[in-house]
């Protein structure tokens, strides 16, 4: 019953989306999709609350089952910022008109998240690869939740498509490690490992792992179903994608890397290249940042404008994996968790501007600091924080990143040459990030005749994104708040 | 004894690839109900060579499950989509060599593996194969991981009624 206790968190998220679909499918059938929304949020969003309670109360330190459940005070954190993603992914699709099939549409965010959760728990191949189907899974059909829209069911399609390959390659990877090292746990696997040198199969089992995370994470050039699932899949859908699974699934890379592969990390320094995983990230890393950015440039969507921003991000993330030490690792998890924050938000105003005007392109975003001003300014705290202007969140990311690659130990500054690149391309980034604010903020004459009426704003989103920008604000003007757990609960995880 | 184990081994191997190489590229043949029985023939080879493992349970698994519900389902579906003989495609030249030059270069890499390798050396893995170990296993040691296809299984289910039904306006 001990896996009872310590999976407790995980399973009162089960029982809450099980509950949600429960009260929806029996109890609230024929009434009006808005009250549908609000009640079922309502529930998904109490259970939310009741689990980051849980998470961010207890302090046991257990592995379970040989490295299948580990729990300890860093996997609660992350936990909870998944799960915190979560709740402002519930609220700010409450106002959605996407679909009738709400109790469906809030228990697979809950189950996707339970996925998620199950993830950041593992050291064992055979449950990260259970927890990563599941979570992959979910999100395949909340790509393809809008019926109404065509283009959602090709998006969810494509997705689903390269995801399974994706799926293929981690299982090929994955099953030529265990039948090298004979175990599925990353620990053993490191220590199975050890002292055979760069075999060739190895290699092979590094390629192929990285090629699966490679399409989760979407790094160049494995990236080509981002744009299209984001822009056709249903907005808040699109948020979840790009935040809480990318938050899952770059924490587990780094544990794969950091842990399993340890003894096989080659270098990627500077003309001193050696064969492993670190080359072959840098690759991944410098591919994702350049074309990333310089995509993201000609984008007339906001919502592939976001996507291959980050295809830009998982660039600067894949940098503080290669750091390859605590402070990387810490690096890496407050990066995603405040790029998260501000993606989320970012997408909940597209959702907002997207009901009122029919579509997501930049011009419609023109005088939106008349039609909504809140809206406007928040929208400001979120792109100038993906920009990384300080004092916001984004800032101090990648500060911390660019300082944990720069100093990681044995590097001898032989990663300076990605952080350089980073820092160039980020100040790419301001032109696409300044170019929508412009639109919202100075808006052209010819636009303002359709710039005089106020845009509705629902009361919800409305709430969560000001919520959002706080917490934007806040983790930038305060970063210790969130690095000073993550930096305790990793010492004390080593 | 060992002399037979070794070449039903071979057999079964050589009559696994021989028929999976038929499912994609038959040259007599270009109907999916051909390629499908062949898969069929491929699943029961693969069987065999599990129960050559001693993996009882996992081979009768893949005859029942495999072999008989997922291929007679796949059956059905050709017949209700009513499916042509497959038009040959046109295949870029330049994904042909990218093909080949990634496949050969994996093969290489798995050839040259099998010739350093002795017979007996490498990581050995302990796994049980009978019936009643394997249920064991799942309820002591894998109980998380079998929960948790549960709850995959909820989601698959949810997401295929709700796919698959008509919205009513």
């Amino acid at each position: 019953m001990e896996v009872l206790k310590l999976a407790a968190p995980e399973t009162v998220l089960v029982v809450i989306a099980l509950a949600v679909l429960a009260v929806d499918l029996l109890a609230l059938r024929g009434q009006p999709v808005s009250m549908r929304f609000g009640i079922g949020a309502a529930v998904a969003g109490l259970g939310c609350a009741a689990t980051m309670l849980m998470l961010l109360g207890r302090h046991a330190h257990a592995n379970l089952f040989d490295g299948m459940l580990v729990v300890d005070p860093l996997t609660n954190v992350v936990k909870a910022a998944i799960v915190l993603l979560t709740l402002f992914t519930v609220l700010i699709s409450t106002a959605g008109k996407f679909t009738e099939h709400v109790g469906e549409y809030l228990a697979l965010i809950l189950l996707a998240t339970v996925g998620m959760m199950f993830l950041v728990s593992a050291e064992d191949l055979l449950m990260i690869f259970i927890s990563l189907e599941l979570l992959s899974l979910s999100l395949y059909v909340l790509t393809a939740f809008n019926k109404r829209n065509i283009k959602s069911a090709e998006a969810a399609l494509k997705y689903f498509l390269f995801g399974g390959m994706a799926a293929a390659f981690t299982l090929f990877g994955l099953s030529l490690l265990y039948g090298m090292s004979g175990s599925t746990n990353l620990h053993r696997i490191a220590e199975g490992l050890a002292g055979k040198g760069m075999d060739p199969l190895l290699i092979v089992a590094v390629v192929t792992t990285l090629i699966g995370f490679g399409f989760k994470v979407a790094a160049v050039p494995f990236h080509l179903w981002a744009p299209d699932a984001y822009e056709g899949a249903p907005t808040p859908s699109a948020a979840f994608i790009a935040t809480g699974s990318k938050v899952a699934s770059f924490f587990i890379l780094a544990k794969i890397m950091m842990i399993g592969f340890a003894g096989a990390e080659g270098s990627a320094a500077w003309r001193t290249f050696i064969s492993g995983w670190m080359p072959a990230m840098a690759l991944l890393a410098a591919l994702s940042m350049v074309l990333g950015n310089l995509t993201a440039i000609a984008q007339t969507s906001l919502k592939r404008l976001l996507a291959y921003s980050a295809i830009a991000h998982g660039g600067y993330m894949l940098l503080a994996v290669m750091a390859n030490n605590e402070a990387g690792m810490a690096g890496l998890l407050y990066y995603v968790i405040t790029y998260g924050l501000a993606t989320l938000g970012a997408f909940g105003v597209v959702q907002v501007v997207e009901d009122a005007t029919g579509n997501d392109s930049i011009i419609s975003f023109t005088g939106l600091s008349r039609r909504a001003p809140a809206l406007s300014l928040c929208l400001l705290v979120f792109l100038l924080s993906l920009g990384g202007i300080p004092p916001l969140a984004g800032f101090f990311g990648k500060f911390f990143v660019f300082s944990a690659a720069v100093g990681a130990d044995g590097n001898h500054l032989g990663l300076l040459w990605l952080v350089i690149l980073a820092i160039a391309m980020s100040a790419v980034s301001f032109y696409y990030y300044l170019r929508v604010l412009k639109a919202a903020y100075v808006a052209d004459g010819a636009d303002v005749t359709q710039a005089t009426n106020m845009m509705a704003v629902p009361v919800a989103t409305l709430a969560a994104l000001v919520l959002l920008a706080f917490l934007v604000v806040i983790l930038g003007c305060a970063p210790a708040l969130l690095m000073g757990l993550l930096q305790a609960g990793d010492q004390v995880g080593h | 004894m060992e002399n037979a184990q070794a070449y039903l081994f071979y057999v079964f191997a050589a009559l696994a690839v021989i028929c999976a190489i038929m499912v994609v590229a038959n040259p007599f043949s270009r109907s999916p109900v051909t390629s499908a029985m062949f898969l069929v023939l491929t699943m029961g080879c693969l069987a065999g060579l599990f129960t050559l493992l001693h993996a009882f349970f996992l081979a009768a698994v893949q005859i029942l499950v495999y072999a008989g519900a997922v291929m007679v389902l796949f059956l059905f579906v050709i017949m209700l989509l009513d499916l042509k003989e497959e038009q040959r495609r046109q295949v870029k030249s330049l994904s042909l060599v990218a093909g080949l030059v990634s496949v050969g270069a994996i093969l290489a890499i798995f050839v040259r593996s099998l010739i350093a390798t002795k017979p007996g050396e490498g990581a050995l893995a302990n796994v049980e194969g009978s019936t009643s170990k394997l249920g064991k296993l799942l309820f002591t040691q894998y109980l998380l991981p079998f929960e948790i296809v549960s709850v995959l299984l909820l989601v698959a289910m949810v997401g295929v009624v709700l796919l698959s039904k008509k919205d009513l306006k």
